[in-house]
């Protein structure tokens, strides 16, 4: 007996450590890109530190955050971001559910077609899909002017991305476009791989479709739409560069997302410290609601 | 196989570490005597900004100062400062830039990250380059941050096939390219009533242009941007508050949000807009859609013409640009970057880097060489030196500029959202003056 337990312990450690080892690549990265530049982000956002060779950062404690509570352009960001996630997130989830549940059953070949077409946005590169967006919003020979006029829904040119009542919702349209392509893909797959006797077992006891669906496969996919739910909260809080590339945050400000107020405060306005405040709360609000999904998700499934 | 397989991953990841570390100290040094690269780093200044043309002058360079390469990279207007910034913190900043002295003396220069250029002039050469040039390049304590090598006055744009089929060409004196604030008007409202819906488009999306947004306020009723020393923002005057409100105003003209300078020369380019705010000699050469010099995509005719003012006396905006060098450090590098200037802004090199630039000399001669003939066979280029006599103070080195730029922005946004002009003016003057410490 002794001489087996020393020989599966030595077995143990080498698989451990080759575990570890296979692990190094990641971790190595994970600490260099992630856990390091979040700890230099906690640590400069308690001081005031700017650009200049002879600036010296000095220590504010936290006067940083203390100034951003009375900072509206960083409060009407905050109200931005808010708003792109409490309309995307739902949006995203319930429009990619609903498409991968009409096309999961199709032919193979034919969910294949309708996967590549919601797809297509992601894998095409967001300048890209930017600028075309950005043509077909234009104000003088845009798409959808000259469309809403054809049809006489407006009767002049709207300044869809220069009028502050459109310009959001200009935004959250693109990047829900951009954002359902990786839902469905995951929903189809999970939707595929819902257990088939569990379903055929329901149908022969008499459940209708909605039973079916409700009680049967939404349970199995609930971890599928935790996920789904993770990311596309984090993307959308993360939104940038549909920002930068088509408003810059206008007008006036009523496009900024606390993603972009921080890069304008720290690459506009060289205040390195206060962006970091910035980032700071950036991350506790997207840990907060992780938690809490994964919280919700937990308890449901 | 699993040790081989570990030990690899070891060995990957001690290669990964050791390429980490490498200390940039190190390799920068070049003993004297040896080759030395040097990086320059230059926004799209004309064809400065083509990698052809530019590399046609650093090869006759580099034949010229055997033992000094120059490895060129491009920045754009969107995210060059960007990149800039990003460079200086990272301690990998270039060393040579060409650009303004805005970027260059007012920002750069003053945060410290630059040479001081003073030693490469001379009782000579402050005579040769224009006064105002040479006063943009100091700061207030003399010391020079940019070797400037061109310029130009930017100025205004009409397609003379509109204004002439509107009867608006009347308020135009094509022979000086001046017209007043009232003509301006007028025109405005002839084009209008001849069915061109966008007359012109204020814009105000932000990065780069804003000279021509300045100057048409600036220049309407006389106001200025800043004080005559450079020392605070006077945007609020009352004259500045009227042009606004007479921009606001006008049928026609388009606080437009959505599009930034280079969509409104598009649009101009295009015949959407009958006169573009955001113009120079590099705009009225240019011919990448095809078109032919001076003309609209169209065929339409291209004027140039000042900003409309008032009493008939337009200041346009200058833009001066010239070569700077980043304090990193390396003396053989800095040396070689100065002779790399010298070339290039005042030496056998300067007339091909000014005619790559598509602008004017700042200076007569260089080192004896006759500048003031460049474009002799050029008649568009000879038209444009009418307008260079009206070039205004420069101004863009007060401190806080680039905060001040896109506040800036953000104050036509306002205006352009409705809100009263006063008080749009009023917060941009008091954001802008915080920054320069006024």
């Amino acid at each position: 007996m002794p001489k087996r337990s020393r020989m599966s312990r030595a077995l143990v450690r080498r698989e451990t450590t080759a575990g570890y080892l296979f692990l190094l690549p990641s971790l190595f990265f994970f600490i260099t890109f992630v856990l390091v530049p979040m700890f230099i982000c906690i640590y400069t956002s308690f001081f005031d530190s700017n650009m200049g060779k002879d600036t010296q950062d000095v220590f504010i404690g936290f006067n940083n955050y203390k100034e951003l509570l009375g900072d509206e352009i960083f409060l009407g960001a905050l109200k931005n971001t808010l708003i792109i996630v409490v309309v995307s997130v739902p949006t995203v989830c319930i429009f990619s559910l609903w498409v991968a549940s009409a096309i999961y059953d199709m032919k193979p070949a034919l969910t294949s077609i309708y996967r590549v077409i919601f797809y297509l946005p992601v894998v095409t590169g967001s300048v890209a899909v930017t600028v075309v967006w950005k043509w077909m919003f234009n104000n003088y020979y845009g798409i959808f002017n000259y469309l809403s006029q054809g049809v006489g829904l407006t009767n002049q040119n709207i300044n869809w991305l220069g009028d502050a009542r459109y310009a959001l919702w200009c935004i959250i349209l693109i990047l829900f476009t951009t954002s359902v392509g990786q839902p469905i893909v995951l929903y189809v797959s999970a939707l595929g791989n819902v257990d088939q006797t569990l379903v055929e077992a329901a149908e022969v006891d008499g459940a209708t479709n909605t039973q079916v669906f409700w009680k049967i496969k939404w349970p199995q996919i609930m971890p599928t739409t935790l996920y789904i739910l993770v990311i596309t909260t984090i993307n959308s809080f993360q939104c940038f560069a549909l920002i930068q590339l088509l408003t810059s945050g206008g007008p006036n400000h009523s496009t900024d997302t606390i993603m972009y107020y921080i890069y304008y405060t720290a690459f506009k306005l060289y205040r390195y410290g206060y962006g970091n405040a910035m980032g700071v709360v950036l991350m506790i609000l997207i840990a907060i609601l992780s938690a809490v999904q994964f919280r919700l998700g937990k308890s449901k499934s | 196989m699993k040790k081989l397989l570990a030990l690899l991953l070891v060995l990957c990841m001690i290669f990964a570490l050791a390429a980490c570390s490498t200390d940039p100290g190190t390799e920068s040094e070049a003993p004297a005597g040896e080759d030395v690269a040097i990086t320059l780093w230059t926004y799209p200044i004309g064809g400065w900004g083509n990698s052809e043309t530019v590399k046609t002058l650093t090869d006759k360079f580099e034949a010229a100062n055997p033992g000094i390469k120059v490895n060129v990279e491009y920045l754009d207007y969107t995210n060059g400062d960007d990149q800039v910034n990003t460079a200086i913190e990272g301690k990998k900043a270039p060393d040579l830039i060409m650009e303004g002295p805005e970027r260059l003396v007012a920002n750069w220069g003053a945060k410290g990250y630059m040479v001081d250029l003073a030693d490469l002039w001379d009782d000579t050469d402050k005579n040769e380059v224009i006064p105002s040039v040479v006063s943009a390049c100091f700061n207030a304590e003399g010391k020079c941050y940019e070797y400037p090598v061109c310029m130009t006055a930017h100025c205004m744009a009409i397609n003379l096939d509109a204004f002439k089929k509107a009867g608006a060409d009347q308020y135009l004196d094509l022979e000086n390219l001046t017209w007043t604030t009232e003509g301006f008007i007028n025109a405005v409202k002839a084009l209008k009533e001849a069915g061109y819906e966008n007359v012109a488009a204020v814009y105000c999306g932000g990065q780069g242009g804003d000279q021509g947004t300045r100057a048409i306020v600036n220049n309407l009723y006389s106001g200025t941007f800043t004080n005559a020393e450079h020392t605070a923002y006077t945007a609020d005057s009352a004259e500045n508050v009227k042009a606004l409100e007479l921009l606001k105003e006008l049928d026609g003209v388009n606080f437009d949000a959505s599009i930034v300078g280079g969509d409104e020369i598009n649009l101009f380019r295009q015949g959407v807009l009958q006169m573009a705010f955001c113009w120079n000699i590099g705009a009225q050469t240019n011919v990448d859609n095809g078109n032919e010099v001076g003309k609209t995509n169209n065929g339409e005719e291209i004027v140039c013409m000042a900003f409309p003012s008032d009493d008939g006396k337009a200041e346009l905006c200058g833009g001066i640009w010239g070569f700077g060098i980043f304090d990193n450090g390396d003396a053989a590098k800095i040396d070689a970057a100065k002779k790399f200037i010298k070339y290039m802004a005042d030496g056998e090199g300067t007339a091909d880097a000014v005619k790559a630039s598509t602008y004017f000399a700042v200076r007569d001669t260089a080192e004896g060489n006759d500048l003031t003939k460049i474009y002799a066979d050029d008649p568009v280029r000879t038209e444009y030196t009418k307008l260079m006599p009206l070039l205004g103070d420069y101004y863009q080195v007060v401190p806080g500029w680039a905060e001040a730029r896109t506040a800036w922005w953000n104050m036509l946004q306002q205006i352009g959202s409705g809100t009263d002009v006063s008080t749009a003016v009023a917060e941009f003057v008091a954001t802008a003056n915080a920054a320069a410490g006024a």
